[in-house]
């Protein structure tokens, strides 16, 4: 998936577990980052609903000078209250509202802005809305969970709780020896009496989400709004990180002490970067550290493991994509650094000579009025990889780059195989995606009673 | 935490003292120079430490030890009291 599960530390530990990151120009000259945590939620999780972490800080940091280092962080802490500790029920009747007396075990958090190190606080005491558990339980659901959107001081808007997992990839199939359902046919491996048809495996999931939306001006190194795509003002750089405290001893009563600096153990920026092109032995390392120590992992974009894969998992249908042992100029670009001016008429990313793995998003760039799920590699600059929208079809965008589509773009002398552009995965099924036409835009999550029936 | 290893590195040599008085200025109020003296811990002193603290000898052959207490993390260079931690733990 784009980051859930993604490595085998993190996998253990899912409330600290970044899945997805998003961050796109939103109406009103701002700026909407989504972080998605507690991936792969299954929607009839009673009695124990999913919920953020007390202990996990969780953080979304901008780099708006190149440095691969925060700039701008917005913390997010949570903390859990317990109605009434004498029943094993998450709600003893309908929540019809954020302050429902039925509702048992509910979500507070704050916000913090951090800036060259003074921080200050944007909100505390703010609701999560509940999990949606069945529509007894939810009778309605989405008001409540609306008014669960808060403003914060000095400007901008925070949500955070359960939502529909807005990702789509047919996992069962690519980690099948890299099978894409579409072109099975033509695998190293046959398989008879099988569809062709992609499947969505996180159809029907839900995952927590901290969805941010800030102006511009909050995030831009100069405090300005930049309107020239190709000033360097304009980019900045987007990643979350999710961190628990260095030290903790059970108490061996149920409980947990814990102590010392908070360390990072998750975090997110290019989706499938950790998942597919970090090795196993590096996953966890790559978690801990900040971009500004990407440069160590360069070489495995440089010469990314699946480009080798692909031409032996489906035999001639790579041939020129095989033939070609260069270092992967175009993934260190898009990945790494950013696209400079000069490869993409009239657009640029580019944050300098840092190799830094984060969502680089060129904020002098409007949204668009007709998105294209592939993106820039389709026109349409408005999405990934600057920045990533909600239905940015990610998965296809970046297989059909690492099989090579991308590499024109800085060695005119190479050739796609015919077969790159046709490259998906075949989840992408915009009408099981729900998004809101406001924020925080994820559509609600699937409720407990529906899941799997519906 | 124990009251043996809490004591066994306040009352430290100098340079663990030094350590510990980095965390006074970090929000553990009265702990100083002072509880790096021998002796039995006053009540404000006893208060001031009321926070968890884990302690992590991550050296042992060093003398180094990591002291974790609420959101800070304190390293102690001190053969002595690894000495003293690793004995009191036999």
């Amino acid at each position: 998936m784009s980051s859930h599960r993604e490595a085998p530390a993190i996998s253990k530990d899912p409330v600290a577990d970044s899945a997805d990151l998003y961050a796109f120009v939103s109406a009103n000259d701002t700026v909407t980052i989504i972080a998605n945590y507690v991936p792969a939620q299954f929607a009839a999780a009673g009695p124990n609903f999913y919920e953020f972490g007390d202990d996990v800080l969780y953080e979304i940091h901008v780099d708006n000078n190149g440095d691969g280092l925060p700039d701008v962080t917005y913390q997010f802490r949570f903390e859990n209250q317990v109605t009434n500790p004498e029943t094993f029920l998450y709600n003893t009747g309908p929540i019809d509202s954020l302050t429902s007396p039925n509702w048992n075990r509910r979500q507070l958090y704050s916000v913090t802005r951090v800036k060259s190190g003074t921080p200050t606080e944007l909100g505390s005491s703010l609701p999560c809305p509940p999990c949606f558990v069945g529509r007894r339980s939810n009778p309605n659901y989405d008001d409540v969970a609306a008014s669960a959107v808060r403003d914060l001081s000095g400007g901008g808007r925070v949500f955070a709780g359960q939502r529909a997992d807005p990702f789509f990839v047919d996992l069962g199939s690519v980690f099948d020896l890299g099978t894409l359902r579409p072109f099975q046919d033509a695998h190293v491996i046959p398989l008879s009496g099988v569809s062709n048809e992609g499947r969505d495996s996180l159809r029907k999931s839900n995952v927590h989400t901290i969805a941010i939306q800030v102006p511009i001006t909050a995030l831009t190194s100069d405090g300005s709004r930049p309107t020239d795509p190709m000033a360097q003002n304009s980019v900045i750089g987007v990643w979350t990180a999710a961190s628990r405290q260095k030290g903790s001893v059970l108490d061996g009563q149920g409980g947990c002490t814990a102590a010392g600096p908070f360390t990072q153990v998750s975090r997110l920026g290019n989706p499938l970067f950790n998942e597919v092109i970090v090795p196993m032995g590096d996953k966890d390392h790559w978690n801990a550290v900040a971009p500004d120590q990407d440069s160590g992992f360069a070489h495995y974009v440089a010469q990314p493991e699946l480009a080798k894969l692909l031409p032996v998992l489906y035999p001639g249908v790579f041939p020129n994509l095989q033939g070609y042992t260069k270092d992967r100029a175009d993934l260190l670009a898009i990945l790494m650094t950013g696209i400079p001016a000069g490869v993409v008429p009239g657009f640029q990313n580019f944050t300098g000579g840092t190799q830094a793995d984060y969502l680089r998003l060129n904020v002098a760039i409007p949204p668009s009025a007709n998105e294209n799920h592939l993106g820039l590699v389709a026109g349409d600059a408005a999405g990934f990889p600057n920045g990533r929208r909600l239905l940015d079809d990610v998965v296809t965008i970046e297989l059909r780059a690492i099989a090579g589509l991308t590499i024109p773009l800085v060695d005119p002398s190479f050739t796609p195989d015919g077969a790159t552009s046709a490259i998906e995965d075949g989840s992408f099924n915009p009408a099981e995606r729900i998004t809101l036409a406001d924020f925080p835009y994820v559509g609600p999550p699937h409720s407990g009673y529906r899941v799997p029936g519906e | 935490m124990g009251e043996v290893s809490r004591r066994a590195f306040l009352v430290s040599g100098s340079a663990g003292a030094v350590a510990i008085a980095g965390v006074a200025s970090g929000g553990l109020g009265t702990i100083g120079l002072a509880s790096a003296e021998e002796g039995e811990l006053t009540p404000d002193e006893l208060e001031a430490v009321a926070a968890p603290m884990l302690l992590h000898v991550r050296d042992a052959a060093a003398g180094e030890i990591e002291i974790l207490v609420e959101d800070q993390s304190v390293v102690v260079n001190d053969k002595t009291l690894v000495a003293k931690v690793l004995r009191a733990a036999k």
